[in-house]
This record gives C-alpha cells, structure tokens and sequence, in this order.
C-alpha cells in the first residue's frame, strides 16, 4: 500500500464547510441520470443537499418523454421517502428536478443559471461499433461543453459566471501503459478531430461493402444452408438479419483495431481518451475536473449495502461462474481488480462538484481501490467460490452445479483450449448434421447448443476482459484520498469514499453477491414452482377460441410417419406383376440420391419428381384401391396422440385444417378427422388417368403460410388464438405465423428455432406394428 | 385319450415351471407347496372330420336333419365367429371352412340358391379379406366374396340391423340378413364353456343389443336368457359345434403345453434356442414371431341341431376335456399371461387386453368357484407395455390415457364416458370402415375385470410397467418374490398358493 499522502502535500483546494453548504442554491446540470452512477447521483443530492437544484438531460426513448423516464426513475424503490415526502413522483420532479428533454450529441439549449455540468452518461460497453463510440464519448461530450459555454455566455460570447465542468471519465482512459498512472493528463498526441472524423466515416464504408455482390452472396448462402427448405422470404430475412449482424461486427472489430494500434486496448477506452483531451481543449476557459472511476460496483453503504442496477462489468462472470459454466478465466492471479463501490464515486463525484479547481489547470481524481486496498483476482475468485459454496444456486432438478476450480493457466492456453473446442464443436456440428433425425439427436443437438452458448460466452469474456484480467497498473489515488480528508467531520459518515474502509470479503461475500444473485434466485423459485416449460401446447379444454381459431396439422412426420416414396411404392406396386414391381422398386432405388438432392434444395421440386411417377394411373382405381387396401396402412401409421389432440381441437371447437404436400387420394383414410384438407393434386387426362403433373404446385414452406393467412382473412379466424404442428423447418413460417406453435418431433433446426421462439415441443410416437416393406394386398 | 389334469404340489425335485410372460416365457421356481394346477391332455379326436361333419349334420340333436331343413326357395345365412376363436388361430384348413363347405353342399343340393355368409364379430374389428379366406376356405371365398354375400357384420350398419324384440331396458335388433332368413346357421368352435344362445346376439346384434350384454355388473341372467329367448323365437336357428382339444400349441413348440420334467432333450434344445430368440430379438419380431403362431386343433365332437341341445353336449365335452379338480381356493392365485387373446390377433397386446386377458379369460375359468379365495391375491405375469396399435385399437389408445387417469371405477365410467367413447363419430368411423373396434370395446372388457378386483385383495403384476399397472389400479413387482412380499401384508408370510398352468386352457372346479 502506499502511504497517505500528508495533508501539507495537497495540491487540492481544502472544502471549507460541509457539502450541503458548498453546494447550496447550485444548479447541477446532470447527464446520464437513468444510469446507474446517475441515479445514485440525483438520489444523493435530493437526500442529501436539500438546497441543491439538480436539473437532469435525458434523452427520449421510444414513445416515453424525458419526463415520463424520470417519474419512471423516481418511482424506484430508493426514492420512496422522497416521493412519500413530496407527495408523489410527478411532485417531487416539479419541487426538485429540472427536466430537460433532449440528447448527446444534439444537446439543447441549458439553463443559463447552470453552476456545475456533471457528465456522466457514455456507453457501458466495452466493445460498441467505433461511429457510436466517437459519437456519445467525442462529439458528444464537446457538444455538451459548447451549449454549456452558449448557455453561460452572453451575446458577445463573454462568460457571465465561469461554470464548474466535471467529466466522468474511467481509469483505463491508460490504455495499454504499465506501472504507475497519475492523476494528470495521458501523454499522447491524437487528432481527435482526425479519428473522430474517420470513425464516423467507419459505418458507411463497411455498409457499402456489406452491399457488394460478393458479400450479399456470401451472406445469402450461409443463410440458405440453413433455411433453403423454408423459402425464399424466410431465407431472404435472414440473410438481411445477417448483413446487420455482419456491419455490427466489423464496426466492432474496426473501432478495436483502431484502439489498439494506437495502445488502447478497446474503443471505449480510447474515445475515453479522446474526450478527456476535448475537455481539457474545449474547457480551458472554465473550472474543469476529471473523475476517473476504475470498474464501478455495487454500493458498499448507500443508498443501502449491495444496490446495483443492471448488471455491469463482473456480474455476468461471477453468476455464470455460479453456475458452473465458466471453467476457467484468463487472468493473472496477482493482477489486481481494481473495483470501486457505487456510492464512492458518486460521493467523490459530489465533493468534486464542490471544489473550485484552477481555471485552464484540470484537476483528476482517480476513483480507486487499487492503490490503497489492492484485491488481486486470487482473492477475488476465492471469496467468490467460498460464497457460492456457501449459497450456491439451487439449479433445477440436477441439484446445485459443480463449481469449477480455476487454475489460472494463463490466457495462452485458454486461448488454445477454446479453438480447440471450437473446431471439435464445428466437428460434432456437421456430424450431427447428417445424422437421421431421433431423439437422440435432438438431445445431442441440446447439447452441442449449450456448449456453443457456453463456448461464446467465455469467448467473448475472454475477449473483453484479457488485458483488464492481466493488467498491471496502478491508479495512484493521492487526490481523491486528499480530497475524502478534507471532507467536513460532519459529512464523513454520508460522503466518505476512502476504499481503504472495507475489507475485500466482507463486500464480496456479505454485499456484493448476495445483491446480485437476488433476482436471480427469485427467477429460480419462480421456475421452479411453474415448471420452465413453454407452454404453447395448451390444455384444450379452457381454449375459449371457438371458431374464431384454427388448428392446423402437416401430415409426413407429424401425425404420421410415412414418405412420399413409400406411400407410391404402395400404391403403385400392388397393381404390377413381380418382377415389374422389382423392376419399379430398382428404378425408384437408382433415383433415390437424385431425389434426396431435390428434397436437400427444394421440396416442391422433390415432390414434383415424385409425383411425376404416377403417370399413367388411373385416378379412380387408385382412390378405390386406398380405400380397401391401403387405409389401414395408413391409419396404422397415425400417432394416436396426434389423432387425440386433433380430436381434443374439433372438441374445441376450431376448425381442423390438414396441410400436406402427399397428394389427395391418400389422405381419404383421414379425411373425417380434418374440417379443410389442403394436398396436392394430381393431374389427369380424359380417361381419368394421371398425367404425372400437379393440377396446382404443392403447397410447401412459405406457401403455406400465404395460404394459412389468405384463409385466416377470408374465413375470420384469429390467427394469434389459432395452433400449428409440423416436424420440420420448412413449416416455420407456418409456424410463425401463429399464436401457439408447437413443433412435433422436430428435426434440429425447427427444434432450435422452437427453443428460439419458446414453442413447446412434443414427441408424438409413432411405432408402426407391420413393417415398412409389407405391401397392401 | 390323454391323461387327465391334474394337481402338482412343488416339492424339492420339481423344476423350474414355465409361465408365458406377454410375448416371452419365463421359467419360475415356485415356492415349496404351491400347487400347480395341469391342464388335461387332448382327449381323442374324431377319428375323420368330414364324416363327423356330415354325421352331425344328418343326425342332428332335436332336430329334423339339415337336408330337410333347405327348401329351394328359402333365405338361408351362415353365421360363425370371427378370428379371435380359437386363439391361437388354427392352422389350415380351419374347421369352420370344412363345416361351412358341407352345409353349402347341402344346401346346392336342395336348390337353395339364396344363400349369404356373415362373420359374428360384434363390436370385434373387421376382418381382412386374407382372415375371411383364411376362416371360409379358398372355395367359399372364391365364390361369395366378391358379390358381397361373405362380410362381417356390422353394428353401426342401422340399415341393416332390424328389431327383433325388446327386453325390459332396451330394443334387440340384430343382422337384418340373419334377421330375415327362413333358416340361420350358427358355426362354432368351442373351445371354452359355450355362452349360450346370447352369443348370437353379441355376435350379430347392433351397439345397443351388445351393451345390454356388457353392462359393468355383467349382463343379469334375466336380461341374457330373455335376449335368448328372443333370438332363438324370432330367427330359426340349426347350430353346429365343433368342440375343440387341448392342442393349442403345434410343432415344434406344442411342448410348451407338456409337463416341464417330461420335456425331452430335443424340446430342451429348442425351449434354450427359442429363449435366446425371443430375448434377443426386438420387441416388434417378437411380436411378429407369436402372432404368426399355430394352434393344432383337432375336434373331438361335432353336434348339430337345436341350440339348446348343442350346447348342452358341447358344455359336456368341454367340462370332460378342460375340466381340473383342485382341492380349494388358495390364498394366492398366479397365472402368466401369454400373447394369445382373442382381441389382438395380428395386432398389438396392450394393457387393457393384457388386464382382461389375466383377470377376466383366465381368472373366472371355473365352474362356479375362482381357484384364488375371496380377499386372496392374484399375482399375474405381462410386461403391459403402454402400447397400442393405432389400427385396431384407437378408442384403447384414448380410455387408457383419458378415462383410467381419472378413474377405474367401472359403474364411473359407465356413467361418465360410455356413452361418449359409443357414439364418437370417429371410432365408428373406423370401426366400420377401418379394422378397429368399436369405440365402446375397451369398457366392456374393463367391465369384465370387476368381478376379479372385487373378488381379490391385491393384484401384482410381476415385471411388468410400473405406470401401466398403477395407472389400472394394480402393482407391480420385478420378481414373484417381490410380489409375494407385497401380497404378504393381506394373506400373511406363509400363504396357500396356486398357479394355473396355462395354456392349454383349464376349468378349475374346486371341490
């Protein structure tokens, strides 16, 4: 540790009195008051300087006006007394807070009267695209200090009162330097202006490109590998949900890479950087601070022990770790975590405000632990793993997780384990895309799923958080420990911010994560008394819908298990001598690979080259012949839960709709199930019999959502009360297109894109008693 | 004449005794000193079918002969029942084929041209045209078939189904053809105590005729003697029985229905052969393998003639070849229960049949008293797979998931679902254009298990699906002797014990 400074070693301006008198009859302009610095921020001046008028800049979002975000703010629990004091939300903003709606970078105008602008609204992201990085964290904190200066100025652009600006910046505002960092500027010399301009310039290049042919194309193939079978449209969106995904990223990687290649590790620190120096630029005429938090946690004593809002740097990394899903982390054992509690940057935010710095002169303030209460990640991970052994999740019906033990192997060989990993998960991935569709499967397929969630999350935490993890700085803290002693006796007790006050267990295991495994635990026990099941497999018999909905069934592999093949070869082998049977069954077997490729691309053009085979059959013996021969080959194929649930529908009252691509003599069997049968048609000649084309194409993928909402409008029927069941992917716009989807013994896709949409997922058996060659006699 | 059956006390020579298991067999060692209840050899066949046939036919009992019965003129119907009697199905040529040969022979003799054939299968499923062929012969399919003059009957058919009468609770009709017929002819195999002349109105009455005969108390006597009477005065009726043996089982395993010590080296060969087959093979082979079993009957009386009179000499042959006298009921009762039951033939064995099957064929197989005391326990043997074939049995499918997880209690379902599960327009549907059973099927088999749960403590089924089992009311246990153990807290540690030695099939008469 290091020493303390003396007290005759202060550069800082000593605080004369108590805060509430230093700041009494101050308007404080604040930004990024709905976060979660700012809320504590407002909070404290409203219970703590009874004087002090805090006007706040909040930006709409979406229908909800600035105001109505405040009420919404002051409606938390933390404000309760104040509210009650005041005699509602709506009376304590207009007794106590100034709203003023608007937005960083386009700042409106500000209060003339203002004494002190607090900024402290900016991404919480590491890793934003680079044009929204230098938007909120460049332009935007210079447009902020200009319409300060406008505000403050008169019409001959004089100051009439010189305003006291206070930058909330962060401690890695040091980039990749090492060693000791002091409460002064960085030495660097960027052109903001320059980078600012080229990252904004970042997003329409990279749409630009993301717009070439060769881009499209390849966008649009990965899309169709997976969603070729549902159709164009469906194929189509997701190549576009591609696209962004694919500007995202690369505006992400660009604003990394641009960070890096001038020593900052991320974006965010970088444009930290930058407008740190734009304020010391823009604001040399005034009194300028610099507050610089290291990673801001939750409060070690106000509002109460523990507040939090949201979940910030460490807490997805500690939950999962409580989840046993985080095997292992990059860091370096000794490296120090430098967490701050909330309500010590928000009381060291306030006695900044109180102090009157040299005008052009900036003063820092590092708002720290590492430099007088170092916690180093060894300790961090043992209080972290003794709390969680001592209160672990409850999680599910298997009983608590296994709680790794982190050997800190280094970033190196993490980084060799998860591409490792990732190829043997690519590996298993293309594996299982071959294998014929069944339980097992689909289990494997959860599987593999679960392990790429996990893959991505340590992936992307590993990404993030290496170089923090390993980090060897140093914040050197003289100022802001100078500035906590020179705080009044009298508000020691609510405005203290020395971090050397607490002892690292007690905050990790007694304040911190009992705060932020809370809502997760009641999500636990709310799951745990309602089962985690989707539900749009509804108990029936409470349905109110009547015949406003519609129940619709596809046919192979949901309520029966057949293929067209086989159901030809049934229907068409009987009629033929044996060896002419042998000769079709051969013809059919040769063509089989030809076939499954039309079905890989494209199910109509499949079906078509199926059906073609029916030429020559007459149309009337083959009805007549299905009648007596075939149906009870097809009745013994039905899943009697299918058969149950389409009873239950009609009992219901909906209208049961039977959607199918197998052509129409051989649904006859089930016709009296279904009050609409839609099936392909076979086209015939003269003389009744089949010419081997469709009278009309086979309704198949996107068509059958056309043809179920074409049916919905013209019929009257709710469609978000209405129910579907299919087994495979090319029904999903089917499926989306109502209200209580449920996918029946899916392959993996669909099951995926159940899981997605929390659609229920059935397993409906269908165990056929004669086996798949016996022929109808 | 073979030996009659007898009762064998398990003592320390005895060796492990064979018990059928659904589609499997296992071998048991019984506890010292339970009695083991053998069925009778067959007794003597007749010496040539076709000349009993035609003796019977000539000499009829109470009856002038069949020849003087067929006016050319006349509307003549042969019923005879479907494929579940006998079960296992007999191998070719079937008996009835041959009987049904001779009565047309007759029948072209006496210039009878009007002449139509109809299976009794009831609320039973439709046969297939192969199982007709396979009943009638070759000959008879050939020529009435493909007029329509060879059908089952149909008991949703109400065009076809015609008012003979009414009973105290309800109207009788029953086959409009046979209704209407100068001279009907009954051909039947017995192979159990005959059910009189009801039987023919559940054979060939409407849905509502056959439920007054299965009311879940079983139909009153009343009730089953005035349908009689009513069938037996409205439609002249020529009955021919064919008694049937104890051949259940043909070569090469009709040595499963042999003594186990008296197995010889070739039939222990093929019992370890068929064992290991039936292990290793899947559940659905197994299935195929039993369903394509052969009974090789012999008949060893045919009679003709009045109703009445047939079935009183047919009753007595069956108490002579089936009858076994065992001292008293024992305080626990176990029989195995094999994949032969009338209700799934070429078809799936599920929980229900496999219930009715043990607690309703094989428990009530006696003269008067069951071989198990009252309050005693019942120990039984299936693996009661919760499966169905969705084919035969689709209204099974719907009682067994919809209707026994709500209640057991046969007079609750009698009250709250009969009606729903007769009328539904789906099974009729398939019953009458599929080959499923009638919708109301699996209640009036459920019914028929009531007199067993009454009558019994406990019921355990040994290795069978736990959930099947509870979900019917009933336990399970992995081992006889756990279920032994499970059945000690009601008939004590040291229990009576029976085990009814089945097939060939035994009536038990306790002295």
């Amino acid at each position: 540790m290091t020493a303390a400074p003396a007290d005759s070693d202060l550069s800082v301006q000593r605080l004369d009195g108590r805060l509430r008198d230093l700041l009494a009859g101050k308007k404080i302009v604040m930004t990024g008051v709905t976060g979660f610095i700012g809320e504590q921020l407002l909070w404290k001046i409203l219970t703590e300087l009874p004087e002090t008028r805090p006007s706040v800049l909040v930006r709409r979002k979406g229908s909800a006006s600035a105001r109505e975000r405040m009420i919404a703010v002051v409606k938390k629990s933390i404000f309760n007394d104040l509210r009650k004091a005041a005699g509602g939300p709506a009376e304590l903003l207009d007794t106590r807070v100034e709203v003023i709606e608007g937005d960083l970078p386009n700042v409106p105008q500000l209060p003339s009267d203002l004494d002190i602008v607090v900024h402290c609204a900016g991404d919480v992201s590491f890793d934003p695209p680079i044009d929204q990085a230098f938007t909120t964290n460049v332009i935007g904190t210079k447009a902020l200090l200009d319409r300060m200066l406008e505000a403050v100025a008169d019409e001959s652009g004089q100051l009439r009162r010189i305003p006291h600006y206070v930058h909330i910046s962060t401690a890695y505002t040091a980039g990749r330097r090492r060693g000791a960092i002091l409460e002064a500027p960085h030495a660097h010399d960027i052109d903001y202006d320059a980078e600012t301009a080229a990252g904004i310039a970042m997003r329409d290049l990279i749409e630009e490109e993301s717009r070439t042919s060769a881009q499209l194309a390849r966008l649009r193939e990965d899309a169709e590998r997976e969603h070729r079978q549902a159709g164009f449209l469906t194929t189509a969106a997701d190549t576009e949900r591609r696209r962004i995904e694919w500007v995202q990223a690369e505006l992400v990687k660009a604003g990394t890479e641009r960070a890096r290649s001038l020593g900052w590790t991320d974006v965010y620190t970088f444009t930290k950087a930058l407008g740190e120096r734009v304020v010391t630029d823009v604001g040399q005429g005034v009194y300028v601070s610099i507050v610089r938090p290291a990673i801001v946690e939750s409060s070690w004593l106000h509002p109460y022990p523990g507040w939090i809002e949201g979940f910030k740097m460490a807490e997805p990394l500690i939950l999962a770790y409580g989840r046993g899903e985080l095997p292992e982390f990059p860091a370096t054992p000794e490296a120090v975590v430098d967490i701050v509690p909330c309500d010590h940057v928000v009381n060291a935010i306030l006695a900044v405000c109180a102090t009157r710095p040299e005008i052009g002169e900036p003063e820092y303030y590092h708002v720290n632990s590492g430099a007088r209460n170092p916690l180093t990640f060894k300790d961090l991970y043992t209080y972290i793993r003794a709390y969680f052994l001592e209160h672990p999740f409850e999680g599910g019906p298997r009983g608590a997780a296994r709680l790794p033990q982190w050997t800190f192997p280094g970033a190196s060989s993490i980084e060799r384990l998860l591409s490792t990993s990732d190829r043997a998960h690519k590996l298993a991935e293309r594996v299982l895309a071959q294998m014929p569709r069944s339980d097992r499967t689909r289990k494997i397929a959860k599987d593999l799923d679960r392990t790429r969630v996990r893959l991505d999350f340590v992936r992307r935490y590993h990404t993030l958080y290496k170089e923090y993890a390993q980090s060897e700085l140093h914040f050197v803290d003289d100022n802001t420990f100078a500035l906590t002693r020179a705080l009044h006796p009298d508000d020691q007790a609510a405005f203290a911010f020395d971090t050397a006050v607490f002892d690292w267990k007690t905050y990790i295991q007694e304040v911190h994560c009992p705060s932020i495994t809370a809502p997760v635990r009641r999500m636990e026990a709310i799951r745990s008394k309602r089962g985690n099941r989707p539900t749009t497999m509804k108990d029936l018999a409470k349905d109110a819908a009547g015949a406003t909905a519609v129940a619709i069934f596809d046919l192979d592999g949901t309520i029966m298990s057949t293929n067209v093949i086989e159901q030809y070869l049934w229907a068409r082998l009987p009629e033929l001598s044996r060896t002419r049977q042998l000769a079709e069954v051969g013809r059919v077997v040769r063509r089989l690979p030809s076939y499954l490729r039309a079905e890989q691309r494209d199910r109509g053009t499949f079906l078509r080259a199926v059906y073609r085979r029916y030429r020559g059959a007459d149309l009337a013996a083959l009805e007549r012949f299905i009648d007596t021969s075939m149906a009870p080959h097809i009745l013994s194929r039905l899943s009697p839960e299918a058969v149950r649930r389409i009873r239950e529908h009609r009992a219901a009252g909906h209208t049961t709709i039977l959607i199918t691509g197998v052509v129409r003599p051989l649904t006859r069997p089930i016709q009296q199930l279904f009050d609409v049968i839609v099936a392909a048609e076979l086209g015939v000649d003269d003389e009744g019999r089949c010419t081997g084309f469709l009278s009309a194409p086979p309704l198949v993928g996107e068509s059958r959502a056309a043809w179920l909402k074409h049916y919905a409008t013209s019929h009257n029927v709710d469609l978000d009360r209405s129910f579907a069941y299919a087994d495979s992917h090319s029904d999903l716009p089917m499926l989306e297109s109502v209200g209580n989807a449920v996918a029946v013994s899916p392959d993996i896709p669909l099951m995926r894109a159940a899981h997605r949409n929390q659609w229920s997922v059935v397993e409906w058996k269908i165990k056929p008693i004669t086996p798949r060659w016996a022929l109808p006699t | 004449m073979g030996r009659p059956g007898f009762v064998l006390e398990v003592d320390d020579r005895t060796p492990p005794l064979l018990v059928p298991d659904g589609d499997r067999f296992q071998l048991e060692k019984f506890p010292l000193g339970t009695r083991v209840i053998y069925p009778a050899e067959s007794l003597a066949r007749v010496p040539d079918l076709g000349e009993a046939i035609n003796a019977a036919l000539d000499t009829p009992l109470d009856s002038a002969p069949l020849l003087a019965l067929l006016k050319p003129e006349m509307r003549l119907t042969i019923a005879f029942d479907d494929i579940g009697t006998p079960t296992p199905r007999m191998r070719r040529p079937d008996i009835r084929g041959k009987v049904i040969e001779a009565v047309l022979s007759r029948a072209a003799a006496a210039g009878v041209d009007n002449v139509a054939l109809v299976s009794a299968n009831g609320l039973n499923r439709r046969m297939t045209s192969e199982e007709l062929q396979y009943l009638v012969g070759e000959r008879v399919f050939r020529s009435f078939y493909v007029d329509g003059l060879l059908a089952n009957h149909d008991a949703e058919d109400t065009d076809n189904l015609a008012k003979i009468g009414t009973t105290v609770t309800a109207e009788i009709a029953v086959n409009a053809r046979a209704a209407s017929s100068d001279l009907l002819i009954f051909v039947h195999l017995v192979a159990g105590p005959p059910p009189g002349a009801a039987a023919i109105a559940a054979g060939l009455g409407s849905t509502a005729t056959i439920g007054q005969l299965s009311g879940p108390q079983g139909p009153g006597n009343d009730v089953a003697a005035q349908i009689a009477d009513l069938v037996t005065s409205a439609i002249p009726i020529f009955e021919i029985d064919a008694v049937l043996d104890n051949d259940v089982l043909a070569p090469p395993v009709e040595f499963l229905g042999h003594r186990e010590w008296e197995w010889s080296l070739k039939d222990r060969a093929t019992w370890f052969g068929m064992r290991r087959g039936l292990e290793w093979s899947p559940q659905r082979a197994r299935r195929r393998l039993m369903n394509r079993a052969e009974g090789n009957y012999h008949a060893t009386l045919v009679t003709a003639g009045s109703p009445a009179a047939v079935q009183r000499a047919s009753q007595a042959q069956i108490m002579a070849q089936q009858r076994v006298e065992v001292s008293a009921a024992a305080d626990v009762g176990v029989l195995g229960v094999g994949a032969h039951i009338p209700y799934s033939v070429d078809s799936v064995t599920n929980p229900i049949l496999a219930a009715w099957s043990g607690l309703a064929a094989g428990f009530s197989s006696h003269t008067g008293t069951p071989f198990v005391r009252p309050g005693g326990a019942l120990i039984l043997y299936h693996p009661l797979y919760a499966e169905f074939s969705p084919l035969h049995h689709p209204s099974y499918v719907d009682f067994f998931t919809d209707v026994l997880t709500i209640t057991t209690s046969p007079e609750r379902i009698a009250a709250d679902y009969e009606e729903k599960f007769a009328n539904d327009s789906w099974y009729v549907h398939l019953y009458r254009t599929g080959h499923a059973f009638h919708g109301v099927h699996p209640m009036y088999l459920w019914y028929q298990t009531a007199a067993a749960q009454r009558h019994c403590s406990d019921i355990v089924w040994v290795g069978a699906d736990r959930e099947s089992a509870a979900r019917m009311g009933f336990r399970a246990a992995s081992t006889l002797a756990d279920a032994l153990e499970i059945v000690a807290s009601t008939v004590g540690r040291t229990p009576s014990i029976s085990y009814l030695h089945s097939p060939p099939p035994v009536l038990v008469d306790i002295k």
